[in-house]
């Protein structure tokens, strides 16, 4: 197998995939590197090994097409791989990449990203206790495993996921004990015109509401959890009413999900020059990229939700027009499907991104004690006071404090961060950009990294003056 | 009671479990499911204690991100929601 | 109407350079302003591996080192500072001649190097490997927390009541009875100016139509995830091209001067794969259990240098009142000293170690 493409994919989910079979079937040799074991990405995630069989779901049925269709293409897929660096040399893309413990490169000429999203978890009291997982956390959780978190579980977020993520539970035989959404009947109410293009959806959405109320699931609406009571695990929920800031119900439970909307992961795409704005209904920073997936940057594409939430539909619609694009771009034929479907399908997944755009009410959940940056175990009083001192950017707040250095990257932490400076500021998030996003892009073992070597190969080089 | 979503859980089939000690402590997993799942069911809940304030800690995105559920494997630290159950596997806290 | 401000000094350049000499001449009466294009302190001052060691020192630089290292161990915790001692270690009977000579030269310069057994080496660092040839001790070295630089000359200036601007960007430089500089915001006016600015040298002294033969390296630096402890002390190899130091949080820092890819007019280096990985593997061959060591973090700071790697420090040639500071081969060392001597010199007073004039002849051995 040579290591020598045309176009390299970055993750092979709704729009990774898509793309790469639209650029393999315009007759180039196609790559998709996916960390995972399966295509799928993260909505799309397939069932691991120990599932040897269940009832299907919408999921699970989309899941499997475009696996088939991504297997029965020419695309190269290579998964269980993990991508740590990308760097462009000339006319060509290097990535550094790490498969079955061995350091491996990939060269190709062009570069399609399709990193997707991560969730946007609001930091509140208790939040870091065992049992408490993010709200797309449970549904790779559920996809994956079909394993539920706990015996009786508070799901508690905004947008879809919070209801997807109760039926899920139900499904799967588990309790819901309470679902606890910050986002009004109203809010709904405004994201319903959207939702019209997508009936099968609504249909959905509108069962999973009928069954929890049938069940007696208490749906608390402009309410969110104010704090996770439990030291090694959680045992009991309690809320807040977001508009009257009164007390809410507090809840026994032994594991809470928790999540306020998707953020795109344009940590790769920064790291190549490409240039970001901040769009709230697009999940916040996202990378500038035109719908058919070309950036400023020779060569590099991207599409899906990791250039903006514009949900599951869009994203393989945009992933066939990146994937015809850079075909073209390289000399084939490629038909582009109308652009006009990718609009309707982005206009939903942006009403649905909507429901989460942060709220100073759900900033306000997070108190002086709580932690902000959990691989370092800083607080807001922690982070506030360096910004007293003077830091007012991410880099500076990085630097002073270690917030953002800690083995994930700033990715659960630096979102949070920026709101503080900005409020502390009196500048707005637009004004706080991301701290600068550096290579491995995930942690790599150094000798893996490493692979063999020789003492006598290295290159050292000329010593240092004298 | 009537139910909208219905209760698929008895038509999962798993695969078959198998044994391994987390910390010590013997664990049942199903082969092949990944280590927070096996762990999750178990009521193992803290993988891990902190820095700094050595609170307990445990799976949180459940894909790869967070780095809450590192763990130790083969004195290699891994993501333990990345890596798999295998029968008489040992896997200690970081 | 508003008065304009005039500074008895405009600083461009917020790094240790600058806001040490900000810091001395202030304290000889002189009204100062600091400038920054970014944050203070994110230049290589910020980036750095944080290496204070004597063995990594130019012979002929040995004497301001040592008073930086004093300096550095007054700054203390506020830095992170720690004296670990160090050691270097040669693989082969080619390095261990290069370490002879080297540190030989420099102990002779006055740092307190000696050359140490292969026993007292596993006894003081078990987890290295067997295979040292030769090693070299300096009980004075070890390191402090670079990511802390803008931090504390922040709060430095602050107390000192010293103004400084981040985010400020010199456009054009007039001259006319003083210095107007034009910047992204405000005008600033001052008597004087000091550049500063690191690897962005060469395009502000073009800015006053000066030439300086400015080059920048893009050192690489890599941090790992927390781990069990391997190493107390500083780790060297005998070309220079390895440092290595583990912090009281765990984490192992790896450096060395492998070069990353990247100019200063990219504002940012980037990280090149075929240069940290070896960078790795020499740390992996001192360190083998560095192995299962999770990488998190690789970048790249500018490290400017003059042809004949020696410091700017001085009169900028051809500008009445116009001072140049930097490229000092081991700037996070010295650069608390040397920029207290800077400072005395843009006073009128003699400094205590002599200065190094920008206009010298960098093809001839001058210093």
């Amino acid at each position: 197998m040579s290591d020598h493409y045309d176009i390299a994919v970055v993750g092979a989910g709704p729009a990774g995939g898509t793309a790469a079979v639209t650029a393999a079937k315009a007759g180039l040799r196609v790559v998709v590197l996916d960390e995972q074991p399966k295509a799928g990405g993260q909505v799309w995630r397939a069932k691991s090994a120990s599932i040897r069989s269940a009832p299907k779901t919408p999921e699970t049925t989309a899941g499997d097409g475009l696996r088939r269709t991504l297997a029965n293409s020419d695309a190269t897929l290579l998964s269980d791989t993990r991508v740590w660096d990308i760097r462009r040399t000339g006319d060509t893309w290097q990535l550094q990449i790490l498969r079955g413990g061995q350091s491996e490169q990939i060269n190709a000429r062009a570069l399609i990203l399709a990193t997707g999203a991560r969730e946007y978890v609001q930091p509140v009291p208790g939040w870091t206790t065992p049992g408490v997982i993010g709200l797309a956390g449970a549904t790779a959780l559920f996809k994956q495993s079909l394993t539920l978190p706990g015996k009786r579980t508070v799901i508690s977020g905004t947008g879809p996921l919070v209801f997807y993520v109760a039926s899920e539970i139900r499904r799967l035989g588990g309790t819901v004990t309470a679902v606890v959404t910050p986002n009004t009947r109203t809010d709904w109410a405004r994201a319903l015109p959207s939702m019209v293009s997508q009936p099968r959806l609504l249909a959905r959405g509108g069962l999973w509401m009928a069954d929890l109320m049938l069940a007696r699931v208490p749906i608390l609406w402009g309410h969110g959890v104010s704090a996770v009571e439990g030291t090694d695990h959680v045992t009991a929920i309690h809320t807040r009413n977001l508009k009257t800031t009164g007390t809410g119900p507090t809840f026994d439970a032994d594991s809470l999900c928790l999540g306020h909307g998707l953020i795109p992961n344009i940590e790769a795409a920064q790291m190549l020059g490409v240039a970001i704005h901040h769009d709230p209904a697009l999940g916040g920073w996202v990378p500038d990229a035109d719908p058919d997936g070309a950036t400023q940057v020779a060569g590099l594409y991207l599409c899906g939700d990791g250039c903006g939430i514009r949900g599951v539909t869009a994203a393989g619609l945009q992933g066939t027009l990146t994937g015809a694009r850079a075909a073209r771009d390289l000399g084939k034929a490629a038909p582009a499907p109308a652009l006009q479907s990718w609009h309707r399908a982005a206009r939903f997944g942006q009403a649905m991104t909507r429901l989460s755009i942060p709220t100073p009410q759900l900033a306000a959940l997070s108190t002086d004690d709580t932690i902000l940056c959990r691989c370092e175990s800083l607080t807001r009083a922690d982070i506030s006071a360096e910004i007293d001192t003077g830091a007012a950017s991410t880099n500076a707040v990085k630097s002073g404090r270690r917030a953002g250095m800690g083995p994930c990257g700033g990715k659960y932490c630096q979102t949070a961060i920026a709101a503080l400076i900005a409020a502390q500021t009196g500048k707005t998030a637009a004004d706080i950009p991301p701290s600068t996003p550096r290579p491995p892009l995930r942690p790599v073992p150094l000798g893996q990294a490493v692979g063999d070597f020789d003492y006598d190969d290295l290159p050292i080089p000329k010593p240092a003056p004298l | 009671m009537i139910r909208l979503v219905p209760n698929h859980a008895d038509q999962i089939e798993r695969s078959e479990k198998v044994k391994f000690t987390f910390d010590g402590q013997p664990i049942e997993g199903h082969a092949g499911e990944s280590l927070v799942s096996a762990l999750l069911r178990a009521n193992a809940l803290t993988l891990r204690h902190a820095p700094n304030d050595a609170a307990p800690r445990g799976a949180f995105c459940c894909m790869g991100l967070c780095q809450e559920c590192a763990v130790l494997v083969a004195g290699q630290v891994v993501e333990a929601c990345r890596t798999d159950v295998a029968a008489n596997l040992i896997v200690e806290r970081v | 109407m508003t008065q304009k401000t005039t500074y008895d000094i405009a600083i461009i350049g917020g790094g240790i350079m600058g806001c040490a000499t900000a810091l001395q001449v202030t304290q000889g009466g002189m009204s100062a302003i600091v400038l920054d294009q970014g944050d203070l302190g994110q230049g290589a001052s910020g980036v750095n591996a944080g290496t204070l060691s004597l063995q990594i020192k130019r012979v002929k630089l040995m004497p301001y080192a040592l008073k930086g290292h004093y300096l550095w161990e007054q700054m203390g915790d506020a830095v992170g500072f720690a004296k670990t001692g160090g050691y270097t270690l040669a693989f082969n009977g080619r390095e261990a001649d290069m370490l002879q000579e080297r540190q030989t030269l420099k102990a002779q310069a006055g740092a307190p190097i000696e050359f140490v057994s292969n026993n007292r080496l596993r006894a003081a660092e078990p987890n290295l490997t067997q295979k040292v040839e030769a090693a070299s001790f300096c009980a004075e070295d070890g390191y402090a927390n670079s990511s802390l630089t803008g931090q504390y000359y922040r709060g430095r200036l602050r107390d000192a009541g010293i103004p400084y601007r981040e985010g400020c960007k010199v456009t054009a430089i007039d001259r006319d009875a003083g210095f107007a500089l034009h910047t992204n915001s405000e005008p600033i006016y001052a008597t004087r100016i000091l550049l500063a600015a690191g690897a962005w040298l060469k395009p502000l002294a073009a800015l006053l139509g000066v030439d300086l033969p400015v080059n920048a390296r893009v050192n690489t630096v890599s941090v790992t995830e927390r781990m069990p402890h391997l190493m107390g002390s500083v780790i060297g190899h005998a070309t220079g091209l390895l440092t290595m130091k583990q912090k009281a949080n765990g984490t192992v820092l790896i450096g060395g001067g492998w070069q990353g890819l990247g100019t200063p007019q990219d504002r940012r280096g980037t990280v090149n794969a075929d240069t940290v990985k070896p960078n790795l593997a020499l740390a992996q061959y001192a360190v083998p259990a560095l192995a299962t060591a999770r990488v998190t973090r690789s970048w790249t700071g500018f490290e400017a240098n003059v042809p004949d790697f020696y410091p700017l420090a001085g009169a900028l040639p051809g500008v009445p009142d116009a001072y140049v500071l930097g490229c000092v081969r081991g700037g996070y060392t010295i650069g608390p000293y040397i920029g207290q001597l800077m400072g005395d010199s843009i006073l009128g007073k003699e400094p205590e170690m002599p200065l190094f004039d920008p206009g010298r002849d960098f093809e001839k051995d001058t210093i």
